[in-house]
């Protein structure tokens, strides 16, 4: 059998999941398991259970099984093994220490980025069969302490970081008396109703990287963009509540978005450089509200851009000079199919693209999507050890000239932050909005 | 001249009988040199045996003689070769094709009378 | 030998083949229910053209990443379920009963590449059960179910090969082959087996999504 690992010698404790499991009992255990397995799952947890032969060809397709030297317990099919098919075959009767390395397996080892569905010769989704083990870890109150916490703020104030109804409108003219400075004429147009597009952010935009705000704003303002964002809740597009199981909470916050944008009668919703949001809005919270495509368009950032470029309203003064590559965030690669636009938009902005392999579909995940990040400090070790072939492929990158790394999402974005910090890369990691903003032509001031 | 054929005839028919007698004391298998290429060895047969266990006394319980697609009583085709009748591939309506012609004279045979081989290996036995 | 020949070969038969496609049906009937019961949009986001376009790049042998990533698997794999299909079916002996039986026949292949064929699934069982112990992310998620299940596979072809030669017992071993061909028809639908029925289902759900929705490929 394969060497213990490192994070298993020094076991994490996380009060989130330990303050679940203080007043569990199995009888509790069991109850919920076979709730959530008889009421809320169907055809596919059974027949990806009864179609999978075990084959174990899933496990290359995964960023922590190969970081983990191979470590049969990190293969997707492993995951599944040690959490539903044990649930299963128990008829929901497993222990509360069962349930506590289930919840760990479900929330930190797993970035649901469904890598693995492609690897599968089934194509059995066990991105899914983690979020059932997720919904199971809610129901019981045993969801990560750090995730949680975004999921009630979700839940209390509609946005992911607590940000109260006055800060946001607040931040948001903050922001335009800010790029005034740089763009005199520059507005942020709030609660424009008909307006062709709503811009929406997920919460931490906000709360600490409010310059991607003005960036925005400013992009908007050169390309002549008739656009708004609400003064009201709705307008984070972020969505914890749908990687820790809450459903119910997911499907309202998305609502709660879409119905912002339909109140301000807009055409489409452009969204920022964030990859679980646009899951979020474009995939999964509109299943859950019954559309099987979103009610309103919804435009990722790197098409935004890639159609501002295209159309000429934004013009490139002077390409960016430092070599670059790209990060294709499983949520609008996999998940959107966008790595082509990115790729266009990469080489419009820039002198020299870099590419790293495997990429497009078949990128290597930055291991903080999917919630793990959100999991927080007692994680984050972890999740760095998990990732140790990112941290390989982007030294190869490096190798090979490139000195600045595209990643188009929030997540990660400081996912590979940590990486590049922990490994030693010293790469510079940027938003396609930060290169954007850096060598498009400004209006004269 | 003429009328030397039917003599020539009849000795060569003496002949050939008797040839034939003499390799059905002798037969060991059914011979399958009909088949392009015969996919198991030849099957088992040990005439006189076979027919004295079974009982069979008329030629044409075997050698039977078909004329348009019925079975004339009292005629049999000891003289002739099975393919003659039975090609290796069975055209439309005419006899059946050899290989089934085999396996329904002997197989069925065993099968309706509860006796005799009927796994493939039985009678296509290799050695 | 003639009671257990005619009753193997008959009624037995019968069963075997009526659980067998009874099972299928029944299993397809059963998941179709299921998925207007509980999870309808799967019928929504079926696509032919995408279900397809991914069903046909993994049934082509090194047609994927994966298929790439392990060629001697690759090749094993497409060989061994390619002859446990075919070998069965073309072969000269079951053509020949299915015609005494039905009256109508097939064409059929020569013993000998039947033959082959029979050792190449063999071999690929070995291969799947060497694979299967020594490979950790398998032997990790193996149970005694996943070698019971290589074993009703190979059991038909074992005894059918050493029938088909005489090595020894050819009566009785005939009479396991047929009676284990039968026991994999009756696996086929209730066990893991089933994945003959549910992975160009699931590959084409999961091509369906990745096409339809998500505009990616996955393979």
């Amino acid at each position: 059998m394969a060497q213990p690992t490192q994070s298993e010698a020094k076991q994490i404790v996380d009060p989130g999941i330990e303050k679940g499991a203080a007043g569990l009992t199995e009888d509790r255990i069991q109850a919920v398991i076979n709730h959530v397995i008889q009421n809320e799952t169907g055809a596919r947890l059974k027949v990806y259970v009864d179609t999978c032969v075990h084959c174990g060809l899933c496990s290359e397709a995964c960023h922590y099984y190969l970081s983990h030297d191979k470590d049969p317990r990190y293969s997707p099919v492993g995951k599944v093994k040690q959490t539903l098919w044990e649930m299963l075959r128990r008829n929901g009767r497993v222990s509360v220490d069962f349930m506590r390395r289930a919840a760990e397996i479900a929330h930190t080892e797993c970035n649901l980025c469904k890598r693995c569905a492609m690897y599968c010769p089934f194509g059995i989704d066990i991105a899914y069969l983690m979020l059932v083990v997720r919904r199971i870890v809610h129901l019981l109150g045993m969801t990560p302490q750090y995730i949680q916490d975004t999921a009630h703020s979700h839940a209390a104030v509609c946005n992911q970081m607590w940000v109260k109804p006055d800060e946001w409108p607040d931040t948001l003219q903050w922001q335009e008396e800010e790029a005034r400075g740089e763009m005199p004429t520059l507005r942020i147009p709030l609660e424009k109703e008909g307006a062709d597009i709503m811009y929406s952010v997920i919460g931490p935009e906000p709360k600490f990287q409010a310059q991607l705000i003005y960036q925005a704003a400013v992009i908007m303002n050169a390309a002549g963009a008739d656009w708004t964002m609400p003064a009201t809740a709705g307008w984070d597009n972020s969505d914890m509540a749908m990687f820790t199981g809450d459903n119910e909470v997911m499907g309202r916050i998305k609502r709660d978005h879409y119905e912002t944008a339909a109140r301000l009668r807009v055409k489409r919703i452009v969204m920022g450089e964030c990859g679980h949001a646009f899951r979020s809005v474009y995939d999964v919270g509109n299943r859950w509200l019954g559309w099987r495509i979103p009610p309103i368009p919804i435009i990722h950032a790197i098409e935004f851009y890639h159609e501002l470029i295209t159309s000429g309203k934004i013009r490139v003064a002077k390409k960016f000079q430092t070599p670059v590559t790209i990060h294709d965030p499983c949520n609008v690669v996999r998940g959107g199919g966008l790595h082509h636009m990115a790729r266009e938009l990469a080489h419009a902005l820039c002198e020299e693209v870099v590419e790293m392999y495997p990429n497009c579909e078949h990128n290597y995940c930055c291991c903080a999507g999917g919630g793990v990040i959100n999991c927080g400090p007692p994680w984050k070790s972890k999740r760095i050890e998990g990732n140790r072939i990112k941290a390989d492929q982007l030294a190869d990158a490096k190798i090979r000239g490139a000195k600045v790394l595209i990643a188009p999402c929030h997540n990660c974005h400081s996912g590979l932050e940590d990486i590049n910090h922990a490994y030693g890369l010293g790469m510079e990691i940027k938003f396609f909005g930060d290169i954007l903003y850096e060598v498009m032509e400004k209006p004269e001031a | 001249m003429k009328s030397f054929v039917p003599v020539w005839l009849a000795i060569a028919l003496a002949l050939l009988s008797a040839a034939a007698l003499k390799a059905q004391e002798d037969m060991r298998t059914v011979p399958n040199d009909a088949f392009v290429s015969p996919q198991r060895p030849p099957s088992v047969f040990v005439h006189d045996a076979h027919n004295e266990a079974a009982g069979i006394d008329e030629c044409n319980q075997c050698h039977h003689v078909y004329r348009d697609g019925e079975l004339v009583a009292d005629e049999s085709s000891e003289d002739q070769r099975c393919s003659d009748c039975h090609a290796e591939e069975a055209a439309g309506d005419g006899p059946p094709a050899l290989m089934d012609a085999f396996h329904g004279n002997c197989k069925q045979c065993h099968l309706e009378n509860g006796k005799g081989p009927v796994m493939c290996g039985e009678c296509h036995q290799r050695q | 030998m003639h009671t257990i020949y005619e009753w193997v070969a008959g009624p037995l038969t019968w069963i075997a083949f009526l659980i067998f496609f009874g099972g299928l049906l029944y299993r397809l009937v059963r998941l179709v229910t299921l998925v207007r019961r509980k999870e309808p949009f799967i019928f929504t986001y079926m696509s032919l053209k995408y279900g397809l376009r991914s069903i046909l790049h993994w049934s082509l042998p090194f047609g994927t990443v994966n298929w790439r990533l392990h060629p001697v698997l690759t090749i094993v794999t497409f060989a061994f379920h390619i002859c446990l299909l075919a070998a069965p079916i073309f072969l000269m002996a079951h053509a020949i009963l299915f015609k005494e039986a039905w009256g109508v026949g097939w064409p059929s292949l020569p013993d000998a590449v039947a033959d082959g064929m029979t050792v190449v699934v063999i071999a690929g069982a070995i291969f799947f059960l060497v694979r299967r112990i020594v490979r950790p992310e398998v032997r990790f998620v193996t149970s005694a179910s996943d070698y019971v299940l290589l074993a009703i596979v190979a059991a038909p072809f074992v005894t059918g090969f050493i029938a088909y030669h005489q090595f020894f017992a050819y009566r009785w071993m005939l009479v396991a082959h047929m009676v284990s061909g039968q026991i994999m028809l009756v696996a086929i639908p209730f066990t893991r087996l089933a994945h003959m029925l549910f992975a160009p289902l699931t590959r084409a759900y999961m091509g369906s999504e990745f096409g339809g929705v998500r505009r990616a490929i996955d393979w």
